[in-house]
């Protein structure tokens, strides 16, 4: 008998339930920022729209502009700003509209115009 | 088989959307058990087409659910489209896109398809917009084989679109 047989038979079953059930290995995957606005100033705002190399952020007054369709999860942000940035960990990103990917987040840290 | 949730979302008031509803419920009929999917390289890296390549891959088997890859766009029900749409690209991704049956569903696939990565120039158009109408956005750069499953499962209506409800905020509300 072929040995990937017996081993197919040892190891069971390795299909993803998903979408019926989680599945374990989506936490391993890159993911866009969350952002935590209170601790995202002017300055800070304006480094990470500078460093962003694919035009996801933009900032807008006291409003900073995230694009999650154009976010490649590349971490720049994060590393350029730890303390206000974290992985979301969502990857069921999918839409409909375009528009409903383009997210505006209020920033209530300390902002200069 | 989970088929319980559909993206049609709650009856909207207006007639343009209440005909969106009703036009995607027809999709959710049609295309919600099989649907053959046409992919179409507009000029990406490949790593978006890595990724498509692994739906095929024991893990994540997409044929259980229904979905099978066909090399024709004539046999396809869904178009579903990679990188940033070179202008040298556009005629034949409109003869594909003509070249496919009706009912059609396009999807861009990626943040160049997105429009993320390259700004419109000589060479592309930046994006997957200006050339087809796109039905169903899924960003990442590339989408891993897990976010292509629910993006595909959006376009045809077995599962309800998150995306929207997403905030982006710690503890915010999403």
């Amino acid at each position: 008998m072929p040995l990937w047989f017996i081993r197919g038979l040892r190891r069971g079953v390795v299909t993803t339930r998903y979408p019926a059930r989680p599945d374990p290995s989506a936490s391993a995957v890159p993911t866009p920022p969350a952002f935590r606005p209170e601790a995202i100033t002017s300055g800070v705002g304006d480094g990470m729209v500078a460093i962003c190399p694919s035009r996801a952020l933009a900032r807008d007054g006291d409003t900073l502009i995230f694009d999650a369709g154009a976010c490649t999860a590349c971490g720049r942000c994060r590393e350029h700003a730890p303390a206000a940035v974290t992985a979301s960990g969502e990857f069921e990103l999918a839409a409909t509209e375009r528009s409903g990917l383009v997210k505006r987040i209020q920033l209530a840290g300390e902002v200069s115009q | 088989m989970s088929t319980s949730t559909t993206g049609a979302g709650p009856v909207a008031a207006n007639p343009e959307q209440a005909a969106a509803a009703e036009l995607r419920s027809a999709v959710a009929r049609q295309f919600g058990r099989s649907l053959h999917i046409r992919t179409l390289d507009t000029g990406s890296c490949a790593a978006c087409e890595q990724e498509i390549r692994m739906l095929a891959a024991p893990h994540y088997d997409l044929h259980r659910l229904g979905f099978f890859f066909t090399p024709a766009p004539r046999h396809a029900d869904l178009l579903l489209v990679t990188g940033p749409m070179l202008r040298a690209f556009a005629a034949a991704a409109r003869k594909t896109y003509d070249a496919m049956p009706g009912p059609k569903l396009v999807v861009a696939t990626g943040a160049c398809a997105l429009g993320g990565v390259y700004q419109p120039d000589a060479f592309s158009y930046g994006s997957v917009e200006p050339v087809l109408p796109v039905d169903v956005w899924i960003p990442g750069c590339p989408p891993s084989p897990l976010a292509l499953l629910q993006g595909l499962l959006v376009a045809v209506g077995r599962l309800a679109e998150k995306a929207p409800a997403l905030s982006f905020v710690v503890g915010g509300s999403s």
